[in-house]
């Protein structure tokens, strides 16, 4: 075994009492988000006279990441959701502790399958792509149509909150960019005062938010079905509609495999919500602001020296210019160039 | 010494690129190599152009200020009459930070005011930030 691995299993060695002749191996660091370490492994254990063989992932908290996310929010999240009737992967351990692996972690099940990489010139998802974004939106659906009180996540961040949702995001990532903005940036700003002096409707009913659903966050297998959607650092309550446009942002689009007239159907009949299109527009900009924000901030974390992680650097600099180009387009669009 | 920041940093990428990635067996690490090479070449691409653009740029907003201040008032001339303080790129993120602070100010000033003389400014700073956005385009 690896230093790592001995330490990962003198952790589960900690958390199985029961277990014995623990063995970890197999361990490789993957690509699963910037916010996260992400590491496959194998555990092997005798218990109750079986040997039994897990294929396990390990999320690490990185030095730094993208945007500055609760440790245990995923955690509790992926346990809450646990037959909601949504594709997640199952967890055993959140550990909050730096003394086991520098920084909190938590365990949870290998699932099957592998990630389409929305920025492939080829068929991320192997003929497969019409069913998968049908399934990827009524999985969406289905996760706003779920009560989170009812399921204990009361907690998430707005839990409590009726209306007013897009003020309360567009105030966090203002805050957000506001917090490591070297040199500021006009186009971001101006078009949160836009967002800001044009608000949308309100929404049918405050949902919950994945925050990050889009290609590229969830696995499929090869008979084309998801199998677990992952990534769910940036989950709150707010309005179904900023999952929606995240989906269909022009940098990773499900779009491109269902139009996306049909992706709302699928949504709304998942759902059981109608949707407001004409919300459609304010929340593509917001998806727009919020993505810059969140380039910004990684290429703030790579400047300061906080990461020398790369996916980081490339994200900052080629994503945020995406990003603001974006912005410029759709206020472009808004007349605001005359 | 005619040794220059662009082919140092093209060199090693290149280095990087055809010798050392093809060396690396685990997957996740060639693949930040590979990265790495992007951001190198990026890097290199900016680097000759990195101070001129700048003062080009604090420049253009400059005089963009001056004519917004007789909308705006407010010292907002006075502010807009500085020069670059040096060629280093850090002095000139400075200035320049401070420049686009004034320009969001004055901006936010503008686009409230319901006239044809400020909705003519409004339209100018955004063409301005769409022109300084593409000067900045990442080269690879």
């Amino acid at each position: 075994m690896s230093e790592l691995e001995g330490r990962i299993a003198a952790y589960l060695a900690h958390r199985m009492p029961e277990a014995s002749q623990i063995a970890v191996d197999d361990l490789a660091q993957i690509y699963g988000g910037s916010s996260q370490q992400t590491y496959r492994l194998r555990a092997r254990w005798s218990e109750g006279g079986s040997e039994i063989e897990r294929r396990l992932i390990l999320r690490r908290d990185a030095p730094a990441g993208l945007v500055v996310a609760e440790r245990d929010l995923e955690f509790n999240v992926y346990k809450a959701l646990e037959g909601q009737g949504i594709a997640i992967p199952r967890v055993y351990f959140l550990e909050l502790d730096p003394a086991w692996l520098d920084r909190p972690f938590f365990i949870m099940d290998l699932c099957p399958g592998k990630p389409g990489n929305p920025f492939s010139v080829d068929d991320p998802y192997a003929g497969h792509g019409e069913a998968i974004a049908r399934e990827f939106w009524a999985i969406l659906g289905r996760l706003a149509a779920i009560d989170h009180r009812a399921v204990g996540l009361e907690g998430l961040r707005n839990g409590a909150v009726k209306s007013g949702l897009w003020s309360l995001e567009l105030d966090r990532w203002e805050a957000i960019l506001s917090e490591q903005e070297a040199v500021i940036e006009p186009i971001i700003r101006g078009a949160m005062r836009w967002l800001r002096r044009n608000p949308p409707p309100e929404p049918a009913k405050p949902a919950m938010v994945h925050g990050d659903y889009r290609s590229g966050n969830f696995l499929f297998t090869p008979d084309g079905k998801i199998s677990a959607i992952l990534d769910w650092e940036m989950c709150h309550i707010g309005d179904p509609m900023e999952d929606i446009v995240w989906a269909i942002d022009p940098f990773w689009p499900i779009t491109r495999h269902l139009s996306l007239e049909a992706g709302l159907d699928c949504w709304e009949a998942a759902s059981g919500i109608m949707l407001d299109r004409s919300a459609l527009d304010w929340w593509r900009l917001f998806a727009a602001v919020k993505a810059s924000v969140i380039w910004n901030t990684a290429e703030a974390s790579f400047i300061s020296g906080q990461t020398s992680d790369m996916t980081i650097a490339l994200s900052g600099i080629r994503a945020g210019h995406f990003h603001r180009k974006l912005i410029l387009k759709l206020m472009r669009e808004k007349g605001t160039m005359g | 010494m005619n040794f220059n920041i662009p082919s140092a940093v093209k060199g090693v990428g290149e280095l990087l690129r055809t010798r050392i990635l093809p060396e690396i067996g685990d997957n996740y690490t060639a693949n930040m190599a590979r990265m790495a090479t992007a951001v190198l070449n990026i890097s290199a691409n900016w680097a000759d152009n990195a101070a001129g653009l700048r003062v080009a740029e604090n420049a253009a907003i400059r005089a963009l200020l001056g004519e917004a201040a007789g909308l705006v008032g407010g010292g907002l001339a006075e502010a807009a009459q500085s020069a670059d303080p040096g060629l280093r790129v850090s002095e000139l993120d400075a200035e320049n930070h401070r420049l686009r602070l004034l320009l969001v100010e004055a901006q936010a000033s503008i686009e409230l005011r319901d006239n044809a003389p400020a909705r003519a400014m409004d339209q100018r700073i955004w063409r301005l930030l769409e022109q300084i956005e593409m000067a900045r385009a990442p080269v690879e």
